[in-house]
């Protein structure tokens, strides 16, 4: 009967579900299946350098027979998130890639094998960049292999320069900004901007405080202290912000991705622009043949202004089931040729015997980082350079005000247990 | 069966229907039973790990071990005393509010607009309505972002050439007020077309014949909606109110994709935001558990009212 | 007659104005899609590309895994919905027209679970399904969908079921069909676009979801067309607008197309759904 079918069907769709949950319930140690490994790189990598992937897979196979590569790409976006995941239930992977800021946090929390005793194993390790190699190092070991590095560079257009009597890139930031005046004098147009730079660009704005002899914060007696209401870190912001005032049309409260700076620059809204050094791609086709790079200049004439040294180290979890092979795989993957392809893509290789003398390059030779805190992953999420720059642009606050305000934000977030 | 369900069956409000046989008195139990199953083996241990881990300070570090500190009710006292959550909470109500007024407001509306048309504007109002649903949300988003944003959005560009003023590079997101409500719109269009559509499938239970004699008695617009239209959508309304209320109170993705990462502070948080930045980002998990619970009483609380009225009537048919 | 008609004249033109408000966002990510590089990064907004282009489409699909993923959605998507479905509706029955002890509990519990906020389960859910090696499976992402799908459609058929009097019921059982089986034969069809609009729902959120599909698929070739769409976003370099809008349009098609096929029952809902004395 009809009433009796249909219950007949609602039982018998119960117990194949518990069935099969039941038969499914089987414990296996992390679900890595011998005879393969898993790496986690970031999409950068599958778009700019795949055939630099391919390679170290091909090398690594064929040192390790019977062991093949799976390298699943992330997203900046959420593959914490999906780390964390793995973290706390298995099935995660035997390498992954982490953002240089990323690393301190996950150190800390003891995710990551010991490498050190492995360190003569990878690749120029003796001269490998301090900036990288201090991210990927905790409490003395060695936990994130560099992989690559990128500083900031200003991108501009050769044409607006030379139409403006400029011949050669400026020595210092007064000069630059006296070129800037220059170029406005004649693009008068209410969008443009002689040098775009986006209000809260904390990465280019820090890089003033640091050149005046500033920092974000120190430590004393095991504390963290907030150092950005310090005179000369002040008188770092204060020029930062006579120089964005003077040369950018851009939103005082947005950040360097909304919009992308090379938009801006790709509809002549913008004869340069600060950032990376890939920048260069996206400048679209009717100024490609125009477009160079130069050097951010610092106050003092012949000097490079400190730039944030971006990158990402290569660390293999705790959790891997084959720690021995994800460290072979790295050392694989940051031999001298495959940082020859990545130098080659408009990256800054992970060793200074390998720097070569492109902008990118020479403007890493001055750096400065962010500080190596456990919490410090927290200050850049809560958005507290941004707001403390978006306040001072805006006038809202003076620069005293809010500089002291983010100081004892970043110190209470940093003494976090 | 026991003589207290036979009389269960019995009593009054349920004497329309026969008894029936034995097997009839388990038959709901049957057709509940897989949803249960289902429902139990997948959420039963996370539902019970979420509540364990309230009470557990459980950070990164905890993660990896696979082992908290037990810490009683220290992550509710944290939040609690936490000034950004009350804060959070209010701003989190009053968005609420507005967006589920727009969304049922419009919605009904836009449902009695359907009834009304011609069946070709019908058919192109209803795909319109299905083509903005089917946006996944993360493009919906970016498409927002772009039409709204400071350089070159054509809402500045639209504005400008309608002399509603002068919004040339005018930045949309640089106030909260601006921000929300930009947030609250997208929102709405998002919701707009499930709920129209739902409702002007609830319409079409009324029964025409209804409608007609009502007219013919001399009833217009108004009093025909009040007096029969409404009562037979009675409990499709509050389904949607009470669901409307539920994802608006902690909706996430929106306001935290279109305001953007960077521009996502304390005074801008919703609670569904605050429960991502606080628990999540910050990799504190306990916390995290506690304010996910705390939420749950919350939305529970909003929307007993609706939740009450939707069983009550359940119960009278 | 006239005044009939003016009124409806006006409904209409009111109905054009907020097709065109609604569809707006659409229609600027399609127009977009065909747009070349320079106009979509261009000062002045144009309404309608000068130079349609198909190279972001075909960049797009062009893209790794782009059919591989389209056809793990429709896996994912058309099994949730599916057993969703069948499953919501026995269970709605039960609610809506048996008194059985515990109803109130069932209730409280289909309710509440739609109140939990999803950020807090993923962990947990990942530990779980890792357990029963149901992560980088697309059946572990079925039974996570299910569980959101599954009250909300409980709850909203329940009211659906709710509104439709007792009398057709107790008609059918005359005949001496057992109850339940008049339940399903008379009211399937009466609560048809009910159950439409609730399956759209399903299809709609479920095709779209994102971040559940992404902590548990880990395999490219077995993720869904959402997380394909986030590769786009994903880089810290540079983001192909045109290319994303395209593969956006891509993915927005089988849920018309799904639309497309039960809209029928929507549209034409007034005159099928009349109740005849």
């Amino acid at each position: 009967m009809h009433g009796r079918t249909i219950l007949a069907a609602a039982v018998v769709a119960a117990l194949t579900l518990a069935a099969s949950t039941a038969a499914a319930a089987v414990k296996t140690p992390s679900g890595q299946t011998a005879g393969s490994i898993t790496v986690w790189l970031q999409v950068d990598a599958q778009t700019g350098w795949p055939d630099a992937v391919a390679a170290a897979n091909r090398q690594f196979e064929q040192a390790h027979p019977g062991v093949d590569v799976k390298v699943q790409y992330q997203n900046w976006g959420d593959h914490l998130q999906k780390f964390d995941a793995t973290l706390a239930g298995g099935s995660g992977p035997d390498v992954i890639e982490m953002g240089n800021t990323e690393m301190t946090k996950y150190m800390a929390a003891g995710a990551f094998a010991d490498l050190t005793s492995r360190k003569s194993g990878f690749a120029n390790s003796k001269s490998w960049l301090k900036g990288l190699a201090a991210a990927g190092t905790f409490g003395g070991k060695l936990y994130g292999v560099p992989y690559y590095a990128g500083s900031r560079v200003v991108t501009y257009r050769k044409d607006l320069f030379t139409k403006a009597g400029i011949r050669k890139a400026p020595n210092s930031l007064a000069q630059f900004r006296f070129y800037a005046q220059r170029i406005g004098k004649k693009n008068t147009s209410k969008a443009f901007s002689p040098v775009y730079i986006a209000g809260t660009d904390w990465y280019f704005a820090m890089s003033f405080v640091y050149d005046y002899g500033g920092q974000i914060a120190t430590t004393s007696k095991g504390k963290w202290i907030g150092t950005l209401d310090s005179p000369r870190a002040r008188t770092g912001l204060l020029a930062y912000k006579n120089f964005f005032l003077a040369t950018s049309r851009a939103s005082k409260t947005t950040d360097e991705t909304r919009p992308n700076p090379y938009d801006v620059y790709a509809r002549g809204q913008a004869a340069s622009m600060i950032g990376p050094s890939w920048f260069s791609c996206c400048v679209g086709d009717k100024y490609k043949r125009s477009t160079a790079q130069f050097v951010m200049p610092s106050h003092q004439k012949g000097k490079p202004m400190p730039g944030f040294l971006g990158g990402s180290n290569l660390a293999v979890p705790v959790t891997s089931s084959d720690k021995a092979l994800g460290a072979e795989w790295i050392k694989a993957f940051t031999d001298t040729a495959s940082q020859r392809t990545f130098q080659a893509k408009g990256n800054i290789p992970n060793a200074t015997n390998l720097l070569g003398s492109s902008v990118n390059e020479r403007a890493a030779l001055r750096s400065w980082f962010v500080p190596t805190a456990k919490h410090w992953v927290d200050v850049e999420n809560g958005n507290i350079l941004r707001n403390m720059l978006a306040q001072i642009l805006t006038g809202r606050l003076t620069i005293k005000q809010a500089a002291s305000s983010a100081s004892d934000n970043i110190a209470s977030v940093l003494n976090r247990p | 069966m026991t003589a207290a369900e036979t009389s269960i069956l019995e009593s009054p409000r349920r004497r329309r229907f026969s008894v029936g046989r034995l097997a009839r008195g388990s038959v709901p139990y049957w057709l509940v039973l897989p949803v249960l199953l289902a429902i139990g083996a997948i959420l039963g241990y996370p539902l019970y790990s979420l509540v364990r881990l309230s009470f557990q300070h459980y950070g990164l570090f905890e993660l990896i071990q696979h082992k908290g500190q037990p810490v009683g009710l220290d992550n509710y006292r944290s939040v609690l005393h936490d000034r950004v959550f009350w804060d959070t909470l209010t701003r989190t109500a009053v968005f609420t509010v507005a967006n589920v007024a727009l969304t049922i407001g419009l919605g009904t509306l836009l449902a009695l607009l359907l009834v009304r048309v011609s069946l070709v504007i019908r058919l192109l109002l209803t795909s319109g309505l299905v083509l903005a649903w089917s946006m996944p949300t993360v493009v919906a988003v970016q498409v927002w972002y772009w039409m709204t944003n400071y350089e070159n959005g054509v809402l500045n560009y639209v504005l400008t050439q309608l002399h509603v003023g002068d919004f040339f590079h005018h930045d949309w997101y640089a106030t909260t007020f601006s921000q929300l409500s930009l947030v609250t719109a997208l929102v709405v269009w998002g919701a707009l077309p499930f709920v129209a559509i739902t409702l002007y499938a609830a319409l079409s239970q009324v029964p025409r014949e209804l409608v007609e004699a009502a007219e013919i008695d001399g009833a217009r617009g108004w009093r025909v909606f009040r007096d029969v239209t409404l009562p037979i959508l009675k409990p499709v309304l509050l389904i949607l109110t009470s669901l409307s209320i539920i994802w608006d109170f902690g909706v996430f993705t929106q306001p935290f994709l279109l305001i953007g990462q960077s521009h996502i502070h304390p005074s801008n948080y919703l609670m569904g935001v605050y429960l991502f930045e606080e628990g999540y980002f910050k990799s504190d998990f306990g916390r995290g558990a506690a304010i996910s619970l705390l939420m749950l009483v919350i939305v529970a609380a909003l929307s007993v009212f609706y939740v009450r009225k939707m069983v009550k009537l359940g119960d009278a048919a | 007659m006239t005044r009939g008609r003016i009124t409806r004249t006006i409904l209409n033109v009111v109905a054009l104005g907020v097709f065109v408000v609604v569809v707006f966002p659409v229609f600027w990510m399609i127009s977009t899609a065909f747009k070349s590089d320079d106009e979509i990064v261009a000062l002045k907004p144009t309404w309608l590309p000068s130079n349609p282009t198909f190279s972001h489409f075909s960049d797009a699909i062009d893209r790794p895994y782009f059919w591989a993923d389209v056809k793990n959605s429709l896996i994912i998507v058309g099994a949730t919905v599916t057993i969703s479905m069948v499953l919501a509706f026995l269970a709605a029955i039960a609610l809506a027209k048996y008194g059985f002890s515990g109803r109130k509990l069932f209730i409280v519990l289909v309710i509440g679970i739609q109140m939990l906020p999803q950020a807090g389960l993923i962990i947990p859910l990942y530990v779980v399904l890792a357990r029963y090696h149901q992560v980088n499976a697309l059946s572990g992402v079925i039974l996570t969908y299910m569980t959101f799908v599954l009250p909300f459609a409980i709850w909203t058929l329940r009211g659906f079921l709710i509104g439709i009097p007792a009398d057709l019921e107790e008609a059918a059982m005359v005949d001496g069909s057992t109850r339940l089986g008049a339940f399903v034969r008379i009211l399937l069809p009466l609560i048809a676009p009910g159950l439409v609009a609730t399956s759209v729902f399903a299809f709609v959120t479920t095709w779209n979801e994102y971040i559940f599909a992404r902590v548990l698929l880990n395999d490219q070739s077995k993720q869904t067309i959402t997380v394909w769409l986030s590769y786009f976003l994903g880089t810290s370099r540079n983001t192909d607008w045109g290319a994303l809008m395209a593969a956006s349009t891509l993915t927005a098609v089988p849920v018309i197309i799904f639309f497309l096929l039960v809209q029928r029952k929507i549209v034409f809902g007034l005159t099928a759904g009349a109740v005849k004395a």
